[in-house]
Formats: structure tokens, C-alpha cells, sequence
């Protein structure tokens, strides 16, 4: 006789003697002194309630606000309000919503709010609830143990379970309860007579069982789905899902731990969450709903790709979520300011309702049925670009993964969002920083760039902070972009570019200048050769000297000649200039020589103006 | 070819001496003893400036300049341009700058102009000071967009420099930062401003802070010619007339003592009603 037979049995006893009308602890159950019995109890209940219809699930939005609860079905048909003081986040179980009022545990009629049954908290904390339809699952707890309680539709308990294990939140289906516990074990209660007719051992933390769709699902940062295969489950080859290794802001839980009773105060936590719902796809496998998943920072909602995790779509919306639910294909949201909204997979909203009051937490149940698909969506870079626009500084870390985000996209309209971004005063300076080191790296976009470029601080019309000259610049010369050379080197000579981006300015010019930019090096070096007073600008200086002599033929080496001369010069830049007058290459350059030859008018500024030796 | 003059040869020796010896800082090097208008202009010490502007000695070269602006010789301003055409010491630059300013060279705003870009903010205000000076289209174009510079103090000195320089074609970027820490943009408009103009003037008046428009109040009701109607300048002695206040009634009274003689007898009528008491507006 296996052991799990032999619990049962003693279950059945104690439910004789106890459970059922007398309601009293059948003292079988949770028994740690279980034996592995290689799937074969889960599995034969399994199959015993396969035939039966799923269980229904409410397509509803239950808000706790100040004045008790606010529930909404999601078709926008009912709107209810139960007056109370809710001490625990509400559970939608079936078509019951489930909470803690006072020392009671209140169940309410998911389309009414009508009270459906009450039954006494006995002191502990509503942890969990699920309903088959017909009877419900609760369970009770606080620091020392848990109570475990089988409801009937009218509120008689029919059985209850003391534990000095750990219970975590149960889910219920065909008269049985499903109660996970000790992070490893879900045992199989007989809602009627409380006796564990089976016992789930997963090699995964399991510390919540629920209802999807009608089909029953185990665990907290994964999800087993009970189905034929849930006997290999002890082995890791029963039917599973999980999210893709994730590195987002505020670090969320997917279904979190369902050994800690929910509070209906808003927290931290609840606005930092994971939404994803286990669905089948057209070929039998396990995914999530839409090929999307949903994470919550706040504000912002984050629509991320099921197989590879990568950002697929973001909103940035007016208030901070408090709680939501993944749909088959899609997500319902509601925010603190008592808004409940559908978005589609793809993080378009295609409707909203109102609670009409605000709201300090709230939950969801989809129910099967799939949010409809609205307009498509603009482009992830403009999204990024829109959600940045609407962070406040304290979303930093947000901002941090949207920009990181941001450049692993290969579309040019990123780089016009990056040198938005680095011009912007909204953004902190070390994410500007890396903006601009983002902006660097760019391949695409060139247009974007040579428009920035042409940009210069004017105090008159309003452009109060420079473009990225310096990642600009470095951008544009990887890919060797003679277009910029002139507005480069405008950049030069204007002081409201930091002496940094001018460095890396006069840098990219030592490759991209021609004869055309003549002038404008050459007003350079003669402005700072004896006066740059920082390292930057010392570099700049070299630089500008550098590209003199490739493009500025005799003229342009005889201005470097005079300053490498001249003890007025600064000492760091006299230093270099011998070298870079020395290299064979000085003065040499093809497009120099020819230039000078041809372009009579810088020839002409080169000969005539007095400042030229 | 120029021949230094004995004594303008003994008067920039003099100040290369003192500056070399160090008794004297170069920037405070003596200036000319003699009034600049009764003393001989010293001229033909070309070579020798020349050769202390194009030297390593930032000494000889201070002395130089110091010396080139005592003789007031507009002959020496194309090596002050090619001095400041090669760049040198912000020490030497600085006083360049000034001599090129002092010379009024037209010419030397070509190469004054990119220092008001300079990033030394001594460097880039001291050239817009010159460039008043110097003029010209060049002057104007660099004072346009040095008011365009997010250093307040040389927005003020172009906006200054270009009411002096007559450039009405700046008006509208003068109305643009007259609101923002550029109150000289005010007495510019009042120097420049044509009809239309003039009237959006006056239409700030009540909006901006009375301090910020005062300076272009008397260059507009002092104004002769044509381009502001007699009409408009009554408008605005009338709207000055209502604020009621000291300020208000030193312009108008300010204005009436300095008013031109050919200026229009009907806007002094108005100025002198109007300091009566009077209301000169038709509209009460």
C-alpha cells in the first residue's frame, strides 16, 4: 500500500469522525511524513476530473478604496460598491469575491456585491481563496500555523484543517481544493470531507495554486499546469511555463509568494508587478497569453516578448497601477486614480472604465475571454520616447532600462530619441551620460545626426542646451560622414558646446575635414593655441592642429609652425606640435593638395589674411 | 613702406623698457602722459610695433599695443588684426581686442568677430565692446549672434552695441531676449524700432517691469525722422503719463529738457501737457 493511500485512508477516518457536518479538524492532512508516490495520486485525480467543465472564471475588477469595494465586470455591465473596511485584498473566487472584513471572512456575489456568506476569521488572516462553482476553499493564517476551511455555497463549513505547516494560496475544481504548501507539495483536499485524496511533489517553488481558464495551475515564478502530464511533475517534465530571465526595474515577481497574506494597503510591491497568463496555443503548447507578458513599475507598463523577455511595447500611464490581470491575448489595469483599462497585446488601449473613486488596490480575473485588438501601435522607439517624456526623476531606474533599451534598436528614429534624450534638461545627467554613450555607438540614423548637428545653442529662439556634439562626432566619423565636417566644425567656435564635445569634435575632423573647414580650424587653433586652460581643450587644440595640417596644405602648416614657435603657446600643445609636424603625412594629404589648387577662395583667405605666415 | 618717427620710436621703447623690466604690470602699463588731442600723433613706428606684435615677448607686445593706441595711428591697425588673426596670451589678446576697438577700424571687425565666441567670457565681451567700435557689416552679424549667447553681459553689450550700430534688422531678436535678463535690448529697440514696431514697444509697457523698458523710452521720443510717428510718441507719453510714477515723470521730464530742436512741436506739447498733468491720449 502506498503511502499516500495509507494518509488517505486515516483522512477518510478522521473526515467520518470530523470533517463534513461536524466540521472539525481531520488532522490527516499536510502529513510530512508523505512518501513520494511518483505522480500516480495526482495523476488518477488528474483524470477523474478531467471530464468535468472548467471551472468559471468572473471577468471582473474588484478596487478597495477607502470606503470598502468597488467591483466592475469587465463588459462594463455591473458596477457595484459593498461598503466595509476590507483588511486583506480581495480574492476573486469563481464568481465570489473573498475578503476579510473585521473578524470575518465575507463572500460576496462577484455580479452584485450582494453578501452571498460569512464566516468567522478565527483571529487569522485571510491568506487565500478559490471556489469550484459550488463550494469554496479558504485559507487562514497567521505567524503559527494555518487553517485550511471547505465552504459550502451557502457558507457552512465543511471541513477545516489545522496546520502547523505553512499554506499557501489554494485553487479549487470538481469538490477538490488544491492547498500548496512547504514550497514543494500541493495536496488535493476534498472540499466536502477534507481528506487528501492526492499529492503534487514539484522540484519548483509552488507556493500558489489558480485558476486560468478554467484549467488549474501550480507554483509562484513558474507555472505547472494540471493535465496529464502533471504525474512526471516530481521528474520536471510535467507541462510547465516560465517567464525568460529578466532584468527590469524594481526587480517584479511574477505571481509572488503566496505564504504572505495580501494587505489592501497600497504598497510598493503591488505596483511592481508581473502579468502573464498561461494559455495554449494553436498547437497544443503551453505559452503565455498573446505571446506577451506584462511588468508594472509604477506608472509605466511594460509589454515584454514570452519567449525572449525583450521589450515589445511600453505606456507610461497618468497614475501608478495597483493591480491588473493578463487576459488569453492582453491585459486589464487599474491605476490608483480609479481607472480600470484593457490594453491589447500589443499595449494598445482599447477601452477604459472608472471606478469612480480612488483606489488603494484592486484585482483582476480575465475570465477567458481576450482583450480585443485596437490600432496598431507607433514604433518601440517613439513609445520609449513618449514613456521617457512622461518619467518624473524619481523613475529613474526606469528611465535606466528604457534607454538601455532604447539602444539595442536598430531603427534610425532611435537615434533621433537618444539625441532628444541628450539634449533634454527632464533627463538626469548620468543617464544624459549614457544617452550620449548609447549615441556613440549608433550605426543608423545619419540624417538625424547631420540635423542635430546643425543645431547651435540660441538663447533667441529657445534651444538652451547644445546637440551631443562629442557622441555625435564620434558617431559620424566611425562611419567616416563628410557631410559633418562642416558643421563640425562650426561646433568648434561655439562656447556653449562643453570643452569635452569640442575635443571630440576637433577629433572627428582630423578625419572627416576637408579644405571646405579650413577656416574654421584654423580660427580655432588661433583662438586657443595660446589660451586653452583645460585638458579638453589642450586635446582640442591638438586635434585642430592635426587636421590643419592634413587639409590646410602650406598655409595651414605654417599657422601650426608659428605656434609650435611661439612660447606663448601653451605649453601641453607646444609640446605635441612637433610630432604631429614631423609625421610624413603632414601637409601631404591628397585632398589638401587639391583643394589648395582648386578652392580659391579658402586660397585666397589662406594668402591674404594677415594672420597667415 | 613706413618709417618709425624718432619719436614715436622713443615712446614705445619707452614702455617695452618698463614693461620688460617688470616695475610695472603690462596690463597697467603707464598711459600716455600728453592729452592724446594736443599731443603730436606719433607715426611711423610700423616696423618696429610690428615686429614686438609678431615676436615671443608678451611684454614687448603689451607695449607695443599700449603704444599703437597712444598714437591713435589707424595705419597700425592691420598688425593688431594679424595679431589677433594668429591668437597669443589671453593677457595679450585682451589688450589687442581693446587697441583694435580703440583704432575704429571697420576692417578689424572681420577678425574681432570670432572672439565673441571666445570661451573665455572676458575675451568674448571685451570684443563685442570693440566691435561697436569698429562697425560694419561684420560688426553687426557678430553682435547678432553674440545676442544669441547664453552669457547675459554679452547679450546686453551686443544689444547695445547693435541700437549703436543702427541695426534694425536685429529688432526682432531684441524684442526676443528684452524679457530675459537683456534689458539693454530696450534702449536698442528704442534707437531702432520702425512703426509696428514701435507700437509693440509701447504694448509691453505694463507687462515687462518698468525698469527693463526704461532705457528705451528717451531714444524713442528723442527720436527725428520718420520711421516713429508723432502719434506713437504721444501714445507712449501718454501711457507714461498714467503710471503716475517718479520714474515716469523723470523720463518725460528728462525728455522735454533734452527734447531736439527739430524735433516735432507737437510731441514737446504733449511732453510738456503731459508733465502738467494733462492727458494728452484724446481718450479721457
Amino acid at each position: 500500500m502506498s503511502s499516500l493511500r495509507s494518509v488517505t485512508l486515516l483522512g477518510l477516518a478522521c473526515a467520518a469522525a470530523g470533517c463534513g457536518a461536524n466540521a472539525a479538524n481531520s488532522g490527516s492532512a499536510f502529513n510530512t511524513s508523505w512518501q513520494n508516490d511518483s505522480g500516480r495520486s495526482i495523476s488518477a485525480l488528474e483524470a477523474r476530473l478531467r471530464p468535468l467543465p472548467p471551472a468559471p472564471n468572473a471577468a471582473l475588477a474588484v478596487a478597495v478604496a477607502d470606503d470598502g469595494l468597488h467591483g466592475l465586470s469587465l463588459d462594463g455591465k455591473a458596477h457595484w460598491f459593498h461598503p466595509g473596511q476590507p483588511k486583506s485584498l480581495p480574492f476573486i473566487a469563481g464568481r465570489l469575491v473573498i475578503d476579510a472584513e473585521g473578524d470575518e471572512i465575507v463572500a460576496l456575489d462577484g455580479t452584485t456585491g450582494a453578501k452571498v456568506w460569512s464566516t468567522a476569521s478565527r483571529g487569522l488572516a485571510l491568506r487565500g481563496a478559490a471556489s469550484d462553482g459550488t463550494r469554496s476553499a479558504l485559507v487562514l493564517a497567521n505567524g503559527e500555523h494555518s487553517l485550511f476551511l471547505g465552504i459550502s455555497g451557502s457558507g457552512a463549513t465543511l471541513c477545516s484543517i489545522d496546520s502547523k505547516a505553512t499554506l499557501g494560496v489554494p485553487a479549487a475544481r470538481g469538490g477538490v481544493a488544491f492547498v500548496p504548501w512547504s514550497n514543494q507539495y500541493v495536496s488535493a483536499i476534498e472540499l466536502s470531507g477534507g481528506e487528501e485524496t492526492a499529492r503534487l511533489l514539484t522540484r519548483e517553488q509552488v507556493s500558489r495554486a489558480m485558476n486560468y481558464g478554467g484549467a488549474i495551475y501550480f507554483g509562484e515564478k513558474g507555472l505547472i499546469r494540471f493535465d496529464e502530464k502533471i504525474r512526471y511533475a516530481s521528474t520536471n517534465q510535467a507541462t510547465h511555463i516560465g517567464l525568460p530571465p529578466l532584468a527590469l526595474p524594481g526587480k517584479p515577481d511574477f505571481l509572488g509568494s503566496g505564504f504572505v497574506s495580501s494587505s489592501a494597503e497600497t504598497n510598493a510591491r503591488a505596483k511592481i508587478r508581473i502579468y502573464a497568463a498561461p494559455t495554449t496555443d494553436a498547437a497544443g503548447a503551453l505559452t503565455l497569453g498573446g505571446g506577451t507578458f506584462a511588468a508594472t513599475y509604477f506608472h509605466v507598463v511594460f509589454g515584454l516578448a514570452a519567449a525572449s523577455g525583450k521589450l515589445a511595447w511600453v505606456r507610461a500611464l497618468p497614475a501608478d497601477i495597483v493591480g491588473g490581470a493578463a487576459a488569453s491575448s492582453g491585459f486589464a489595469l487599474c491605476d490608483t486614480a480609479g481607472k480600470l483599462r484593457l490594453l491589447d497585446s500589443a499595449g494598445t488601449e482599447v477601452g477604459s472604465q472608472d471606478f469612480g473613486v480612488k483606489v488603494r488596490s484592486c484585482v483582476i480575473d480575465t475570465g477567458t475571454e481576450p482583450v480585443t485588438n485596437g490600432a496598431r501601435p507607433s514604433p518601440l522607439s517613439a513609445q520609449i520616447g513618449e514613456a521617457l517624456d512622461r518619467l518624473e526623476p524619481d523613475m529613474a531606474e526606469a528611465e535606466r532600462y528604457l534607454i538601455a533599451e532604447l539602444g539595442k534598436l536598430q531603427d534610425p528614429a532611435v537615434t533621433k530619441t537618444l539625441i532628444d534624450l541628450s539634449s533634454s534638461p527632464r533627463i538626469p545627467p548620468e543617464l544624459r551620460s549614457e544617452t550620449r554613450r548609447l549615441l556613440a555607438l549608433r550605426k543608423t540614423g545619419t540624417e538625424y545626426m547631420l540635423a542635430a548637428l546643425a543645431r547651435h545653442y540660441d538663447f533667441v529662439s529657445g534651444v538652451l542646451l547644445p546637440p551631443p556634439v562629442g557622441p555625435l562626432a564620434d558617431a559620424l566619423a566611425d562611419s567616416g560622414e563628410e557631410r559633418a565636417g562642416p558643421l563640425l566644425a562650426k561646433h568648434l567656435n561655439d562656447p556653449a558646446n562643453s570643452a569635452d564635445d569640442v575635443a571630440h569634435a576637433a577629433r572627428a575632423l582630423v578625419k572627416l575635414a576637408t579644405l571646405r573647414e579650413y577656416e574654421d580650424l584654423r580660427t580655432f587653433f588661433s583662438l586657443y593655441r595660446a589660451t586653452a586652460d583645460d585638458e579638453a581643450l589642450v586635446s582640442a587644440v591638438v586635434a585642430s592642429a592635426e587636421a590643419l595640417l592634413r587639409v590646410g596644405g602650406e598655409p595651414g602648416r605654417a599657422v601650426v609652425e608659428h605656434a609650435a614657435d611661439d612660447p606663448l603657446t601653451q605649453a601641453d600643445i607646444r609640446r605635441a606640435l612637433p610630432a604631429l609636424l614631423s609625421k610624413p603625412s603632414a601637409g601631404t594629404d591628397g585632398k589638401a593638395s587639391t583643394g589648395r589648387a582648386d578652392g580659391a577662395a579658402s586660397s585666397k583667405t589662406a594668402t591674404e589674411n594677415p594672420g597667415q605666415r | 613702406m613706413f618709417t618709425p618717427s624718432g619719436i614715436s620710436m622713443r615712446v614705445t621703447l619707452a614702455a617695452i623698457s618698463l614693461c620688460v623690466l617688470g616695475s610695472v604690470p603690462a596690463a597697467a602699463a603707464p598711459k600716455p602722459l600728453a592729452d592724446k588731442s594736443a599731443a603730436p600723433r606719433p607715426s611711423g613706428d610700423l616696423a618696429a610695433w610690428k615686429k614686438a606684435l609678431e615676436g615671443s615677448d608678451e611684454e614687448q607686445a603689451l607695449a607695443a599695443l599700449d603704444a599703437i593706441e597712444h598714437a591713435d595711428d589707424g595705419r597700425a591697425a592691420p598688425l593688431v588684426d594679424s595679431l589677433l588673426s594668429r591668437g597669443a596670451s589671453s593677457k595679450v589678446l585682451l589688450r589687442a581686442i581693446a587697441v583694435a576697438g580703440s583704432l575704429g577700424k571697420e576692417p578689424s571687425s572681420a577678425v574681432l568677430a570670432p572672439y565673441v565666441q571666445h570661451r573665455a567670457a572676458e575675451v568674448r565681451r571685451a570684443a563685442a565692446q570693440s566691435l561697436k567700435r569698429t562697425r560694419g557689416d561684420a560688426a553687426v552679424q557678430a553682435l547678432r549672434l553674440a545676442l544669441r549667447s547664453n552669457d547675459a553681459a554679452l547679450r546686453g553689450t551686443a544689444a547695445a552695441g547693435l541700437g549703436a550700430l543702427g541695426a534694425k534688422e536685429a529688432v526682432p531678436d531684441l524684442f526676443a531676449v528684452l524679457p530675459r535678463e537683456t534689458p539693454e535690448a530696450a534702449g536698442a529697440i528704442g534707437t531702432l524700432c520702425v512703426a509696428a514696431e514701435c507700437k509693440k514697444f509701447l504694448g509691453l509697457l505694463g507687462k515687462l517691469p518698468f525698469d527693463v523698458m526704461q532705457s528705451g523710452f528717451l531714444p524713442l521720443l528723442l527720436r527725428t525722422g520718420s520711421d516713429v510717428t508723432d502719434q506713437t510718441k504721444i501714445e507712449l507719453i501718454e501711457q507714461l503719463r498714467r503710471l503716475a510714477t517718479k520714474s515716469a515723470n523723470e523720463v518725460l521730464a528728462t525728455a522735454l529738457a533734452s527734447y531736439p530742436a527739430n524735433g516735432s512741436p507737437k510731441v514737446k506739447a504733449a511732453l510738456d501737457a503731459a508733465l502738467h498733468g494733462h492727458s494728452v491720449g484724446g481718450d479721457e
